[in-house]
């Protein structure tokens, strides 16, 4: 997985262009990641009888 | 004696309009920069930056009327935030979504409108050698990583917004009215209501 993406100037120079569109999967999964383990936390507490949150 | 179910006002009605414009613009902002990068090929440009100068100007309305009309102190971290003191206007956690979508979006805003030069708008001449292409390229760089994060950034707030012991604040947010019973269960009323 590349983390930039490059191109090249009219000297045939490598040339940083942005950010490797690879990284898109990684914010969406960063995101349910972070939804997974709220879920999980709040099951946690809901079961040993605290309120959710 | 305090009545559990009196309504409060959380959110003025120009404080609803503008985070729901937001949310449209930042939607439309998403679809037209991120789609054609999984393939879904469209003259996405000019809707991208009309949309992108719409959210500047609404998000310098919004910085306006937070500074000089409403509390903006409310939304900033402070010790008592990390203390056992419930919470006033705003819980941790929103403070830290707004923190977060402050980043991207100003961050998304001033390079967006640096990018408006290389590329080109009806009132600004294309001028893509008015820079480095090392320059443009971290400008861009910049911009995409605004993008990336608010991706992340849409799924945890929409998740947290649907969220059925957190339904309150979205209605508050549809409605601008809030129970004291609502608001009680994680804030101070009164800190709250002074706009703390």
């Amino acid at each position: 997985m590349n983390l930039l993406r490059f191109g090249h100037d009219a000297y045939g120079e490598r040339v940083l262009n942005g950010v490797s569109w690879d990284l898109l999967p990684v914010a969406f999964w960063a995101g349910v990641a972070v939804i997974v383990g709220h879920l999980i936390y709040r099951a946690l507490r809901r079961g040993s009888g605290k309120s959710g949150s | 004696m305090t009545n559990d179910n009196q309504k409060l006002q959380r959110h003025a009605g120009i404080d609803r309009l503008f985070h729901w414009i937001t949310a449209v613009v930042m939607t439309v902002l998403l679809v037209t920069s991120l789609l054609p990068v999984v393939g879904l090929r469209f003259a996405w440009y000019s809707v991208h930056w009309m949309s992108g100068l719409l959210l500047t100007l609404i998000i310098l309305l919004h910085i306006v009327r937070a500074l000089f009309w409403q509390s903006a102190g409310s939304m900033l971290l402070s010790g008592a935030d990390f203390s056992a003191r419930r919470a006033g206007k705003y819980t941790l956690a929103q403070k830290l979504m707004h923190l977060g979508w402050t980043l991207a979006v100003l961050v998304a805003i001033v390079t967006g409108l640096l990018l408006l030069r290389k590329a080109g708008v009806p009132f600004i001449d294309r001028d893509p050698y008015a820079w480095s292409l090392r320059a443009w390229g971290l400008v861009t760089l910049l911009h995409d990583l605004a993008a990336l994060l608010s991706v992340f950034l849409v799924l945890v707030h929409v998740y947290f917004a649907i969220l059925p012991e957190k339904r309150a604040y979205l209605r508050a947010m549809v409605s601008g009215l809030i129970t004291r019973r609502d608001l009680a269960a994680e804030h101070d009323v009164e800190r709250a209501e002074r706009g703390e």
